[in-house]
C-alpha cells in the first residue's frame, strides 16, 4: 500500500534521513520507533508531501505521489495526526470533527456559500458522522466544548478521530499514546487493533511505548540518525544489539 | 464507518425541541425588527443615516471574512469599497435622469466583481507575503489603489465625480434603505453560510495551523483565495450601494487622509465588533454609523451641551477619537470585542440558557495569539 | 538643460529638467529615512510596525509651532527652545504609547500589537484635530529661523533649499548616531538582545520592560526630530494625519526595502524611493494629459516596486531571511 524508496532529505548540511526504504502491506500497523531526532516526523513529514525529498520516492498504491501537496494526500486516503496535537483550537470538538471531513463533504465551496439545498442535506450527514465518531471514542460529553483547554489525554484520542474523519485508508499516528497513563495507553492498543477490525485502516505509527508497540505492531521499522537501524516483528526489533544501544547509548553495550 | 444508529436518532428529537424554543425566543427580537424598519421611514435624514449603517455593515461583515475567519488583516478596505463604487457609478452612468432599473442591477453586480477579482490579486500576494509585511503591503495597496486608479479622469468624472442617481423605484431615502438592508441581510446570510460550511470551518483551519488544515485536505492556495475573493466582493457591493446612496462617486472620498480614516474605520470594526463574530460586527457598524461625522446623532447631543459648533467643526476628529479609544479598549482588555459581550444573549438566541457564565469560553482566538497571522 | 520635442509635430516643447527630479527625489527620500528610522529602531527592538510613527512627528510639529509662533496664551519662544519642546512631546507621547499600550500586550500576537499601533496612530490624529491652532500653518524655513538665504546653492539656476540640506544631514547624523548607539552602548547592546530572545535576556538581569520604554522614547525622538523637519515649507505641513496618510507609508515602503532591521537600508531605501517617486511624477508632467495622474503615479511606482521586492525576497533586499 505504502512504499518508501531509497529516501534522503537533507536540510543545509543535515541530512535528517539517509536512504530509508519501508513497506506497509495492506492492514498491517506498522511501527516507527527510534531515539528522538531520528527522523520519523521528517518521515511522516515526507510521506504526507509537507517536505519534498532531496532523493527517493514515496509510492502509495503502486504511484509515485512524492510530489502530490500535502492537501491532496488527504483526500487520496492518507490521515495523519500530529506529535504536540494538531487540531483547531478555537472550534467545538465536533467542529473539529467536520473540519476534518473537508474533503469529504460531498459538495462544491460555491454550494456552501450560498447555503444551497446540497450543502445543507450534505452538512446535516456531516454532523451525523462526526457523532457517531464522538461515540465511537466515548467523547459524545465534549461535543461542544472548545477544545483548547481539554486535557492532553483527551485531545490525543479527539485528535485520532479526526483522523478517522477524514476517512483515511492508511493512517499515521504521530506519538499517539504520549501524555497517557499505562491504562489509557493499554486501551488506546486495544482501539487501534479494533478499528483496523471494523473500519481495515492500515496504519503507521510513530511510538515509543514498547508495549504499545508490542501489542499491535505487526512489523516495526527502527530509526537512528536517519538510517534505518534494524527491522522486523516486535519481538526481533527488541532484543537486537543495536536497538539496544541505540536507546541506551553505545557506552552501555560497549562497556 | 457507520453512523451510530442510537446516537443519530436521539439527536433529531433534541433538535426539534431546540428549534421550537429558538423560534419562540426569536419573537423577543420582532420588537427591534419593527424598529429598524419603521425609524428610518419617519425622516429622510434618519433613512440616510440608516442606510449608511447598512453600508457598514456590508464592510464589516466583509472585514469579519478576511480578518476573522480567514486571519488577513487588511488595512486598505476601502479600495475595495472605493472601487465597487466606481464601477457601479460608471456603469450605471445615469447623469441627472434617473438610472434604468436593468442598468443598476448590472451596476451593482459588476461593483462586486470589480472588487471581487482586485481582492483575488492582493489575496494572490499574501500567499508568499505574510504576518507584518503583508499588513503593510495591504495598507500600501489600500492608498496607491485608490490614488492610482480612482484619479483617472475618465473614471473619476474629470476629477468632477460621476453622478449616480438612482432609478425611480429606490428614488426616495427610506426605499433606498429597505434596499440596502435587504443587501446587508444577504451579507450576513452569505457569512452564516460560510461559517457553517466547509468553507468557513477551512478559511479559520487555515487561519490557526496551515498544517494541520492541509492535513485535513484544505487547499491553502484555493481557500485563501476564496477569503480574500468573498471579502472584496462584499466590500464592492458596499461600494456599489454606497454610489447610489450619496448619489455620486468621488475619488475624494477614497484618497489620501480621507481614504486611511475610512479603512481604519473598517478596521475599528471588526475589531470592536468581535473578530470573527458576525452579530458583534453588525452591532459595531451600526455603532459607528450612527456616531459618524454625517449622522445627526452627536450634533443633537452635543447642541444639547452648548457644544454644538465645536462639534460641528470638529466632527471627523470625534469620530476618530472614539473610534481609536474603543480600538486600543478592545485589543488591550477585551479582544474578544462586542461579540464576546454579547454572547450569554446570542448563545439564548440559540436556545441554550441564559447564564452570564459562557461554558465554552467563546471564541477569542482570532485576536489571541497565533490567531490572526497578518 | 536639455530640450524635448515631442515626435509627431506636437505643438508641445517640454524642458526636460532632471535637476528637479533629483533635488526634489533626495529631499523627499530624507523626509522617508528620517521617519524610517524610528521604524526599523521599533522594529530591531519590539519586533513591530509602529503606525503611530507618523503622528509622534506630527505632535512634535504642532508643540514646536504653537510655541514659536505664540499660539494663544502662549508663551512666544525662540525657534529652537520651541523645537527642543516639540521634540520631547514626541518622547513623552512615545512613552505613554509603550506604557498604556504596548505594555499591556506584550505577550501578545505582533499583528495585534500592531493594530494597537494603528489605534493610537487614530486617536492622535483625533486629539491633534480637536487641538486649537491653526491647522493650514507651516513651520518656519530655516533660512528664516537662521537668518540666511534660503537656498545654499545653486546648480544650473534650480537653488538646493536650506531645508532639503538640513533634512539631509540630520538624517546622516541620526543614522550614525543609532548605528553608534547599537554597536558601542550598553542599552543599544541590551535591546539587541531583548529582540533577539526576551526570556535569555530576563535571565542575564536585563529588564524588558526598560528596555521597551528606552526604545519608545529613542522612536519619539527620531520621530519628533523628523516631524519639526517635515513641516516646513514648501511641501510642509500641520494637518492632523498628514504625515501618516503619505508619508508614513511610503517610508514603511522604505524601510522593507531597506530590510527593515537595517539603519543604512532604511537610508538607501529612502533615497530610492523619494528618488523613484520625484521621477514617476515628473515624468508624467512631461506627457501632455497624464498631469492629472501624476500623484497616483508615483505612488503605483512605489508600490509596484515594494510587491516586487517582496515577493522575490519577502524580507526585503537588504534583510536577512530568518
Amino acid at each position: 500500500m505504502l512504499e518508501i524508496r531509497d529516501l534522503t532529505i537533507r536540510f543545509g548540511g543535515l541530512t535528517a534521513i539517509d536512504g530509508l526504504s519501508l513497506k506497509v502491506d495492506e492492514w498491517e500497523i506498522v511501527g516507527l520507533m527510534g531515539p528522538n531526532g531520528a527522523g520519523k516526523t521528517t518521515a511522516f513529514n515526507c510521506i504526507t508531501g509537507f517536505y519534498k525529498p532531496t532523493r527517493g520516492h514515496v509510492l502509495y498504491h503502486g504511484r509515485d505521489v512524492t510530489r502530490v501537496p500535502p492537501h491532496r494526500k488527504a483526500a487520496m486516503g492518507i490521515g495523519r495526526t500530529f506529535q504536540n496535537v494538531g487540531m483547531v483550537k478555537s472550534e467545538t470538538a465536533l467542529e473539529n470533527l467536520l473540519t476534518a471531513q473537508h474533503t469529504k463533504a460531498g459538495y462544491a465551496a460555491l454550494h456552501g456559500i450560498v447555503g444551497s439545498g446540497v450543502a445543507r442535506t450534505r452538512e446535516k450527514d456531516l454532523v451525523a458522522h462526526a457523532e457517531a465518531i464522538l461515540d465511537l471514542l466515548g467523547l459524545s460529553d465534549i461535543r461542544d466544548r472548545r477544545i483548547g483547554g481539554l486535557p492532553y489525554g483527551t485531545l490525543k484520542l479527539l485528535e485520532l478521530g479526526c483522523a478517522l474523519a477524514t476517512d483515511p485508508e492508511l493512517l499515521l499516528l504521530d506519538e499517539p499514546s504520549s501524555g497517557m497513563g499505562p491504562e489509557e495507553s493499554d486501551e488506546l492498543g486495544d482501539r487501534l487493533l479494533a478499528l483496523r477490525r471494523e473500519l481495515g485502516v492500515t496504519m503507521l505509527l510513530i511510538e515509543h511505548h514498547v508495549p504499545l508497540v508490542t501489542a499491535v505492531c505487526d512489523y516495526v521499522y527502527v530509526l537512528n540518525f536517519g538510517k534505518l537501524l534494524a527491522e522486523g516483528d516486535a519481538e526481533h526489533v527488541r532484543n537486537h544489539p543495536e536497538v539496544v544501544a541505540a536507546y541506551l547509548g553505545t557506552e552501555a553495550v560497549a562497556g | 464507518m457507520t453512523a451510530d444508529a442510537s446516537v443519530s436518532s436521539a439527536l433529531p428529537g433534541r433538535r426539534r425541541l431546540a428549534s421550537r424554543t429558538v423560534a419562540t425566543r426569536a419573537l423577543a427580537a420582532l420588537p427591534l425588527l419593527a424598529l429598524v424598519l419603521w425609524l428610518p421611514s419617519t425622516n429622510d435624514t434618519y433613512g440616510h443615516v440608516a442606510t449608511y449603517a447598512a453600508i457598514f455593515i456590508m464592510v464589516g461583515l466583509s472585514m469579519n471574512v478576511l480578518t476573522g475567519y480567514t486571519g488577513q488583516i487588511s488595512l486598505g478596505h476601502q479600495a475595495f469599497v472605493g472601487l465597487g463604487a466606481l464601477t457601479a457609478a460608471n456603469v450605471v452612468k445615469t447623469g441627472i435622469v434617473p438610472a434604468d432599473p436593468f442598468m443598476f442591477g448590472v451596476g451593482m453586480v459588476c461593483a462586486s466583481a470589480a472588487s471581487g477579482v482586485a481582492a483575488l490579486l492582493l489575496g494572490a500576494v499574501a500567499l508568499r507575503i505574510r504576518g507584518l509585511y503583508l499588513a503593510l503591503v495591504t495598507l500600501v495597496f489600500g492608498s496607491v489603489f485608490a490614488d492610482a486608479i480612482f484619479t483617472l479622469p475618465s473614471l473619476n468624472g474629470s476629477d468632477a465625480g460621476v453622478s449616480a442617481y438612482r432609478p425611480n423605484s429606490l428614488a426616495s431615502d427610506y426605499r433606498y434603505f429597505l434596499f440596502a438592508l435587504l443587501l446587508a441581510a444577504g451579507c450576513l446570510y452569505i457569512d452564516q453560510r460560510v461559517r457553517g460550511s466547509k468553507v468557513g470551518r477551512g478559511l479559520i483551519a487555515l487561519r490557526e495551523n496551515e498544517l494541520v488544515a492541509q492535513a485535513y485536505g484544505v487547499s491553502v492556495l484555493r481557500y485563501k483565495l476564496i477569503g480574500f475573493t468573498i471579502s472584496g466582493a462584499m466590500a464592492g457591493l458596499a461600494g456599489g450601494v454606497a454610489a447610489f446612496w450619496s448619489q455620486e462617486f468621488s475619488d475624494k472620498n477614497f484618497t489620501d487622509v480621507a481614504g486611511f480614516n475610512l479603512a481604519l474605520t473598517f478596521v475599528v470594526i471588526a475589531v470592536v465588533g468581535g473578530l470573527g463574530s458576525r452579530g458583534g460586527v453588525v452591532l459595531a457598524a451600526i455603532f459607528f454609523a450612527l456616531t459618524s461625522p454625517i449622522s445627526p446623532l452627536l450634533q443633537s447631543l452635543a447642541n444639547a451641551m452648548h457644544w454644538g459648533t465645536y462639534y460641528g467643526n470638529n466632527k471627523f476628529y470625534v469620530s476618530n477619537v472614539i473610534g481609536a479609544v474603543l480600538l486600543l479598549q478592545t485589543v488591550i482588555l477585551n479582544p474578544g470585542g462586542l461579540g464576546q459581550v454579547l454572547r450569554p444573549f446570542s448563545r439564548w438566541f440559540a436556545g441554550h440558557p441564559f447564564s452570564l457564565h459562557d461554558p465554552d469560553g467563546g471564541d477569542t482566538t482570532a485576536m489571541e495569539g497565533g490567531g490572526v497571522r497578518a | 538643460m536639455h530640450e524635448l520635442v515631442l515626435a509627431g509635430g506636437t505643438p508641445f516643447s517640454v524642458q526636460l529638467n532632471l535637476l528637479t527630479p533629483l533635488f526634489d527625489g533626495i529631499a523627499n527620500g530624507a523626509a522617508y529615512g528620517l521617519l524610517g528610522l524610528g521604524l526599523v529602531l521599533l522594529y530591531k527592538s519590539n519586533g513591530i510596525f509602529n503606525f503611530a510613527q507618523g503622528e509622534f512627528a506630527m505632535i512634535a510639529a504642532i508643540v514646536t509651532y504653537v510655541f514659536d509662533s505664540g499660539t494663544g496664551v502662549l508663551p512666544n519662544l525662540p525657534f529652537f527652545v520651541a523645537a527642543l519642546l516639540g521634540v520631547v512631546a514626541g518622547v513623552l507621547v512615545a512613552l505613554i504609547t509603550e506604557r498604556l499600550v504596548i505594555r499591556p500586550m506584550f505577550n501578545r500576537a505582533k499583528v495585534i500589537l500592531v493594530v494597537g499601533t494603528v489605534g493610537v496612530a487614530l486617536l492622535l490624529i483625533g486629539v491633534e484635530g480637536l487641538l486649537p491652532y491653526p491647522k493650514t500653518e507651516q513651520l518656519p524655513d530655516i533660512g528664516t529661523v537662521l537668518g540666511v538665504r534660503p537656498y545654499v546653492a545653486k546648480v544650473d539656476q534650480i537653488p538646493i533649499a536650506d531645508q532639503d540640506v538640513a533634512k539631509i544631514v540630520m538624517l546622516v547624523v541620526l543614522a550614525i548616531a543609532a548605528y553608534v548607539f547599537f554597536r558601542y552602548t550598553r542599552t543599544g547592546t541590551a535591546i539587541l538582545a531583548v529582540s533577539q530572545d526576551s526570556t535569555a535576556a530576563r535571565v542575564v538581569g536585563i529588564s524588558v520592560e526598560r528596555i521597551s520604554a528606552i526604545s519608545w522614547g529613542i522612536a519619539g525622538l527620531l520621530g519628533g526630530v523628523a516631524g519639526i523637519l517635515l513641516a516646513v515649507p514648501p511641501q510642509g505641513t500641520l494637518t492632523p494625519g498628514a504625515f501618516t496618510g503619505s508619508t508614513l507609508i511610503v517610508a514603511f515602503a522604505a524601510a522593507v526595502l531597506g530590510g527593515m532591521t537595517s539603519l543604512p537600508g532604511a537610508f538607501v531605501g529612502g533615497m530610492g524611493l523619494g528618488l523613484i517617486e520625484a521621477f514617476a511624477n515628473a515624468d508624467a508632467a512631461f506627457v501632455p494629459g497624464l498631469r492629472s495622474v501624476a500623484n497616483g503615479q508615483a505612488e503605483l511606482a512605489v508600490f509596484v516596486v515594494l510587491i516586487l521586492v517582496l515577493l522575490v525576497r519577502p524580507r526585503g533586499l537588504l534583510g536577512q531571511e530568518s
